[in-house]
């Protein structure tokens, strides 16, 4: 017995020191970034390894004195989120009717929207300019919103539409025999099912949103409508060189809300919430 | 309380034909079971009785009305299905109220009556449970409380205990039975297990290939069967099925010869039910195959030329395989059929 409890012991130790290890690994990049946006920007640059590091807080106050920080970020929240809320208020419809009402040509409907993303961005750079620059809707946060919704709508409609073919239609018969129309069906059905796919779109849509930067560029010209991702660009030019700690804690800026978004629907990030409807 | 009347119904998915011209009329609080074997379109019949499907051609009559243009939600109509289809999000106690919420039944109703139903599966400890987290059985009774719980004018019910194991089987069984003789409501059943079918249906009805076989009581459809898949559908194991020519009132086929009635000539197929079979006397002459004792009765395998013969053999029957053995058929229960399956039946 005691020694069962003892190969146990060890094991889990050896699981624990792999797991470690590996977190190390991914989270190296994290803390290297943290480091290097805590340090004076001379003992970045320099050519020397540094490994106990004077902190500092130079950058911190470089952002914030001279670069308005708060309302990039607040850019890129509101135009993330709204135009995942577009998604999901575009794409549940429309994977539901993709996955369960038949009708001629629903597969090359169904292609069709995912070939949209199959097209180098660049190609519609400057049509989208004109068009967005007609509408009066240059250098606004609305005009991001509805890029970032369009860029990731295809993906958005696949993604949940994969989740609900995966629904047993038996479910639906059953909500059918018990009094529910398509709505109804849809709502207390098919969305409580599908909710994992949901979530997993729409942090995969928030994530390619933040990230996005051709479109911001083209479309945002002022603090206005920057967003983390241009504010990133613009530490890299201009007549004070590259300013590397202050790149960092940008970076470490934006990356922060991603990674709670992501501790917070963990839970729901993991697929089984349809087990136990059927036998399976 | 309804009665269904199922009028030269057919259901057909392009060339493919699900449901060829049934006509059927199901009695008030009547169990009716529809059997057969995977394919057959008993589902799809159930289904347009739902009205999940609508039929090609024919009538669905439910208490007097045709329902054929009234959709699923609309009939009074609830299902039981072979996977459960409890909604995995809500609990026990939000499945059984989902049809009650979405009939518009008065909510200060609602929780006396789910109770009420989840008593009669026992399954009253177990309403703020998430389906995942019962066994089987509990599931299936959780999708009979939410069938019973609005009191509908019918049940269907498709393959409920084909995911349950052997026992648990048995018990929900019975416990299906009481229920629909408690609430008297008419109750359609769908099964390829000819012992549920046996032992729950007041009638059974037999189909293949979208076609109805055999409308009967279990009595009528084991002991009187209309054709030769009836035949060897009913019965554990099914009745021996032999090929042969009759002439002059005698059968024969290789290694086997039998008395036949006058008017059965020509080539036929006589058929015996294991229990009618007993060793001994002079009706086959063949080789002992298999010998498989189960406690209360040993089946025993009986080769006749290439023909393999099954026997219900006394509890204490044993023998080598490959000894010469001979057995006799009772012959006042042989079956004779025509070469296309049909029954011959009477004439002097």
């Amino acid at each position: 017995m005691a020694n069962a409890r003892k190969t146990r012991g060890e094991s889990l130790l050896l699981r624990y020191l792999v797991l470690g290890g590996w977190a190390l690994v991914c989270l190296l990049p994290i803390l290297w970034f943290l480091s290097i946006g805590f340090r004076p920007r001379t003992e970045v640059i320099t050519p020397e390894p540094i490994y106990w590091p004077t902190w500092s807080l130079d950058a911190w106050y470089l952002l914030t004195s001279d670069w308005p920080i708060a309302q990039y970020l607040r850019n890129s929240v509101v135009a993330v989120a709204g135009s995942v809320v577009i998604d999901l208020v575009l794409a549940i419809p429309a994977a539901y009717a993709l996955s369960r009402y038949e009708f001629k040509g629903r597969e090359d409907i169904g292609f069709y929207i995912l070939s949209t993303r199959m097209m180098a961005p660049a190609i519609v750079a400057v049509p989208i300019f004109f068009l967005f620059k007609e509408m009066g809707l240059l250098d606004s946060v609305w005009a991001l919103m509805l890029i970032y919704a369009a860029i990731n709508l295809s993906l958005v409609t696949w993604i949940i539409r994969s989740y609900m073919l995966d629904i047993p239609k038996e479910l639906e018969d059953a909500a059918r025999t018990d009094g529910a129309g398509d709505l109804t069906i849809l709502r207390e059905i098919i969305i409580p099912a599908c909710l994992p796919g949901i979530i997993t779109a729409a942090v995969i849509a928030a994530i390619f949103a933040i990230n996005e930067f051709l479109f911001t560029l083209l479309i945002a010209s002022t603090s206005k409508a920057y967003t983390m991702s241009v504010a990133l660009a613009n530490f890299t030019g201009g007549s004070d060189g590259i300013i590397y700690n202050a790149i960092a804690l940008v970076s470490f800026i934006a990356f922060v809300p991603i990674l709670i978004l992501v501790i917070l629907i963990q839970k729901h990030l993991s697929r089984g919430l349809t087990m136990g409807a059927v036998k399976g | 309380m309804a009665s269904i009347h199922l009028e030269n119904i057919a259901k057909r998915y392009g060339v493919f034909v699900g449901v060829q011209d049934i006509s059927l009329r199901i009695e008030d609080e009547e169990f009716l079971v529809l059997l057969g074997p995977s394919g057959c379109g008993k589902t799809t019949t159930m289904r347009m009785i739902a009205g999940l499907e609508t039929p090609t051609e024919g009538q669905i009559i439910i208490d007097g009305e045709v329902v054929n243009e009234i959709d699923a939600r609309d009939r009074d109509v609830a299902m039981v299905f072979q996977g459960y289809a409890l909604y995995p999000n809500m609990s026990i106690y939000d499945n059984i109220r989902f049809p009650l919420r979405m009939r518009g039944i008065p909510a200060s109703e609602h929780d006396a009556r789910i109770r009420k139903a989840a008593d009669m599966v026992e399954l009253g400890a177990f309403l703020d449970r998430k389906p995942a987290a019962l066994s089987g059985g509990q599931r299936q009774r959780a999708a009979l409380a939410r069938a019973i719980v609005r009191q509908p004018q019918v049940f269907l019910m498709d393959e409920p205990l084909s995911n349950l194991d052997a026992k648990l089987r048995q018990s929900m069984r019975v416990q299906i039975k009481h229920m629909q003789r408690q609430l008297k409501v008419t109750t359609v059943y769908v099964t390829h297990d000819q012992i549920e079918a046996m032992t729950l249906a007041d009638r059974i009805v037999i189909m293949n290939n979208g076609a109805i076989q055999q409308v009967g009581t279990p009595d009528q459809i084991y002991s009187d069967p209309a054709n030769t898949f009836v035949a060897g559908f009913i019965g554990s194991p099914p009745m021996n099925l032999i090929d042969g020519e009759a002439k002059d009132g005698r059968f024969t086929a290789p290694g086997i010869t039998a008395p036949c009635p006058a008017h059965v000539q020509g080539k036929v197929t006589l058929g015996v039910r294991p229990e009618d079979c007993h060793v001994g006397g002079d009706h086959v002459q063949g080789m002992v195959y298999g010998v498989e004792p189960t406690g209360d009765v040993t089946y025993l395998t009986v080769v006749a030329g290439t023909k393999k013969i099954e026997v219900k053999a006394a509890r204490d029957y044993r023998s080598d395989i490959d000894m010469p053995i001979a057995i006799s058929f009772d012959p006042a229960h042989l079956y004779f059929f025509e070469e296309a399956g049909a029954r011959i039946r009477g004439g002097t």
